[in-house]
């Protein structure tokens, strides 16, 4: 009753096992029609988003159970499944058509399962009492290539199933995961090899019209070598590593012949190692490096993607790096588990590692690369990232400051030996218009090298097409994408499992805020009425206009203001996020807080943000967008939103990643606030349950506050008497509509882009008006004063001048006096 | 001389009542006197049903239409 594979594994391949001599047969490719009943799709070569979809659970039971529904229960009538008559111990639930699968977290079982179906299936949700999870072919994939076997994977389900192992779910497990990882795409001595463990699958490849040609034939064919073990290689900064070191060298020197044996197998092709890898054979053949788009690709449209892996261990091709991490860095569990998936058979697989923000993602980056041990590429989005990279590399490892080498507009360094580490950001590498001239001898020269890791930090941010670019300038030979939210709003977010990997590991962000690793978060999202007036006005205004409206919401000013007397009165530090750089200013200068947008100079934030972190009168600040993220400000403890961009989920899980890392989040009770407000009745109601999707998929849950307890009887409250209101809401309605955009953002927080002029920002122009000199000078009965000060410019430095002119000036003060006195 | 209408005091969110004065607007033939602060309103009691029924309507409609933005 196996219902038949769809199309990721075509019907072309499977045919082909099934006849007695397969031969390569270009008739089948164009007749789809022959296999109508089982596939729709034909398989495209560079159609990536039709691969895409072909990699669902959906798709491809679909057809099968259409005999099984019932009009009374719609797909999701399952009858046909009884329960196990010891049900309640068991914690899973497995819905035989889309594939989720439930997890009752409450059960004694839950955290194995956990561990176990985080690895086979890709979370959905995790709330406190039930996670939801769904197996799909990526994530199959991605658990074969860390070396779980499907039947391990089927009966793990069945056991703890409540009801039978649906039919379905058995066969969609045991057919995705037979191509899968099957195929492995290796660079050993700088030549590209396919290879398989299983022979079959060999022979398939060779006698494919598109693969077989592109074998090298002057080789000596197939090869045969033992599959390599985990034996030699320790994640440095684990518990093991702890091991070897306190063994010393014998583990080094145990592990050497055995290296070499592994050269000769594949020098000679013979397989010498020995009886105990008779089950872990492999096979391989060469391709040229052109052909390695062409296979893959191939490889990808017959349903068996090609794993791309790294043996890093076996290269020598590379010159081997120097560096490994310091005695004292030691990488918490989970990050050793997402290392340990990406070096799950001693080599290096390509993929994304989802850490939540401020749980150490450069620490695995850097971990990974000390494990690797060969000239890594670091790619980040700004350069003040740049330098942070630089900085946690030196203070992690053990590598010579001078291998760290670091490529921005400003700073174009190489490292002085054969190898070592470069930081740069995506802009810089995929820039294709004119580069300066020693820009151009420097890519040119990265281009020229072949990295043993490229790692891209913050992956999410970075578009497809610039991707591929770089991806396809620098020949790197594992790729590491790291980042807090998996998610886009344009779902290009998939195009990443074809681009980098499969998502290696995700953590669980309500688990590492139990351990203590991230802060713990209380989310709220305030309502805050309109007053009739907005509303009225919010009723007759321009979409774009209204945002203005629900922003400057004389309530939701209120609102913010009491939150932000509460939470400095419990000796809070708290930001205050707005999109809106209008109703930033208006907020700031109102309140009297120090505010940071784009516009800001640079040497203002620094003092603004220094402030905020050393002094105790300073315990607010407004940011703009340009906070939102590589912010990092470990003594903020209070976040509250005003305005935000539309519906992002991720600039949502962003922001909150700001408080993340509190430092204060060990102590007893601790709880980091975040709090939305939002505009009742308008578009941001809308706006705000689409953002908040994916927090609540982590397990957050925002409580919704109608109501602040106590707001009537603050004292000096902005905007309590209609006239104000009248007042606040002509100036809002003489603004313009440019005012309610969102800013436009070219850098972050801490850096202009250097070289480029932001295309905004203009030189001021001065203004000329006519006036006596004597009434300018106030002989006119005419005074100035200013209203409204900027917090920011009573943030003057106060330390003033170096050391050295106080002291001069010290001495020059006595000599006057001297003189003075001397004079009298 | 003097005339007589039969009143109704309403209470609602401000937000209501900003969309009951947009109605009034047309016409003139909800309200009797706006009470000068955020959520009551004294409209005629003969328009009471319909008015009802008006903003069931509208906001129906603005949920909506909201919904439809959101896709886009």
């Amino acid at each position: 009753m196996a219902p038949k594979r769809k199309a990721a594994d075509s019907g072309r391949s499977s045919s082909a096992s099934k006849r007695p001599t397969p031969v390569p047969d270009v008739t089948e490719i164009s007749s789809s029609d022959e296999y109508s009943d089982d596939q729709d799709e034909v398989p495209e070569q560079n159609n990536l988003k039709e691969v895409v979809s072909k990699f669902s659970l959906e798709s491809f039971s679909k057809k099968s159970h259409l005999d099984k529904t019932d009009s009374r229960f719609g797909y999701k009538d399952l009858s046909s499944l009884p329960l196990k008559r010891d049900h309640y111990n068991r914690p899973l639930w497995i819905e035989p058509v889309k594939g989720t699968i439930t997890l009752e977290s409450f059960s004694p079982l839950a955290p194995q399962a956990q561990d176990f179906l985080t690895t086979i299936a890709e979370p959905l949700s995790r709330p406190t009492h039930l996670h939801e999870y769904r197996l799909t072919g990526h994530s199959l994939y991605a658990a074969v290539s860390v070396g779980l076997k499907p039947q391990d994977i089927v009966e793990f389900l069945d056991r703890l199933s409540k009801t039978p192992l649906p039919e379905s779910i058995r066969t969609f497990i045991i057919e995705f995961t037979k191509s899968y990882g099957k195929i492995k795409m290796v660079l050993r001595h700088n030549r590209y090899y396919v290879e398989t463990t299983d022979p079959e699958m060999l022979q398939r490849l060779l006698k494919d019209e598109v693969i077989g040609p592109q074998r090298v034939e002057s080789t000596e064919g197939i090869i045969e070598r033992a599959a390599p073990k985990m034996g030699g290689l320790v994640i440095p900064g684990t518990k093991d590593a702890a091991g070897v070191r306190e063994t010393g060298t014998e583990q080094n020197a145990a592990a050497a012949p055995r290296n070499d044996n592994e050269e000769i197998a594949v020098d000679y092709g013979i397989d010498d190692v020995g009886e105990d890898t008779d089950e872990a054979t492999t096979y391989s053949f060469e391709i040229p490096p052109a052909g390695v788009e062409i296979v893959k690709a191939r490889c990808q449209a017959i349903g068996c993607p090609a794993l791309e892996e790294y043996d890093f261990q076996g290269d020598t091709e590379n010159a081997n790096l120097d560096m490994d991490l310091k005695p004292a860095a030691r990488i918490r569990s989970y990050q050793e588990k997402s290392l340990s998936k990406m070096f799950g058979n001693g080599r290096a697989k390509s993929g994304i590692i989802v850490l939540p923000c401020g749980a150490g993602k450069t620490l695995v980056g850097i971990t990974a690369a000390a494990t690797i041990k060969k000239g890594t590429i670091v790619l980040c989005t700004s350069s003040m990232s740049v330098v942070q990279w630089r900085n946690e590399f030196l203070r992690w490892t053990t590598i010579d400051p001078s291998d760290v080498a670091i490529f921005t507009s400003d700073h174009k360094e190489k490292f002085k030996r054969s190898t070592g580490i470069i930081v740069s950001t995506y802009s810089m590498v995929s820039q294709t218009r004119a580069r300066s001239y020693d820009a151009q001898k420097m890519m040119d020269w990265l281009q020229s090298r072949e990295w043993g890791m490229m790692i891209l930090d913050e992956v999410h941010v970075v578009p497809a097409s610039m991707f591929r670019k770089v991806t396809s300038a620098i020949a790197a030979q594992s790729k590491l994408g790291l980042t807090a939210t998996l998610l886009r709003e344009d779902d290009k977010i998939k195009d990443l499992n074809f681009l980098i990997g499969p998502k290696l590991y995700e953590a669980n962000w309500m688990e590492l805020a139990a351990q203590g690793h991230i802060a713990k978060v209380q989310c709220a999202e305030v309502w805050c009425p309109m007053t009739t007036e907005f509303y009225s006005e919010y009723l007759r205004e321009s979409s774009r206009k209204q945002a203005l409206l629900y922003i400057m919401n004389p309530r939701k000013f209120q609102a913010c203001q009491f939150l932000i007397d509460f939470h400095e009165k419990r000796g809070d530090k708290i930001i205050v996020f707005s999109d809106n750089v209008y109703a930033l200013e208006r907020y700031a200068l109102k309140l009297n807080k120090a505010y940071i947008y784009g516009g800001t100079p640079q040497n203002e934030r620094m003092r603004i943000l220094e402030n905020f972190q050393h002094n105790e009168q300073v315990n607010t600040i407004f940011l703009s967008k340009i906070g939102d993220t590589s912010l990092d400000l470990p003594e903020a403890t209070c976040l509250i939103q005003i305005s935000s961009h539309y519906g992002s989920r991720r600039q949502e899980a962003q922001r909150l990643g700001r408080i993340l890392r509190a430092k204060r989040r060990n102590d007893e009770g601790f709880n980091a606030f975040f709090y939305s407000l939002v505009s009742k009745d308008t578009n941001e109601m809308v706006y705000s349950a689409k953002r908040q999707a994916f927090l609540v998929d982590q397990g957050y849950a925002f409580k919704v506050i109608t109501h602040l307890q106590g707001i009537e009887n603050f004292e000096g409250l902005s905007y309590a008497t209609p006239a104000e209101r009248r007042e606040l809401l002509q100036e809002v309605m003489l603004q313009n509509e440019s005012s309610a955009d969102v800013e436009q953002v070219n850098d972050d927080l801490f850096s202009m882009r250097s070289g480029n002029k932001r295309p905004g920002a203009k030189k001021p122009s001065a203004k000329r008006s006519a006036a006596t000199l004597s009434g300018l000078a106030g002989g006119d009965d005419m005074a100035y004063i200013e209203y409204n000060k900027s917090k920011n410019k009573q943030l003057k430095d106060k330390t003033g001048h170096h050391p050295l002119f106080k002291k001069m000036e010290r001495e020059r003060q006595r000599r006057k006096k001297e003189r003075e006195t001397g004079v009298e | 001389m003097p005339r007589a209408v039969k009143g109704l005091l309403i209470e609602c969110d401000p937000s209501i009542k900003s969309m009951i004065l947009k109605y009034d607007e047309e016409r003139r033939d909800y309200i009797v006197e706006d009470l000068d602060d955020e959520n009551h309103l004294v409209i005629k009691e003969s328009q009471l049903e319909n008015l009802k029924m008006r903003l069931d309507k509208d906001l129906d409609e603005k949920i909506m239409q909201l919904d439809e933005s959101e896709s886009e």
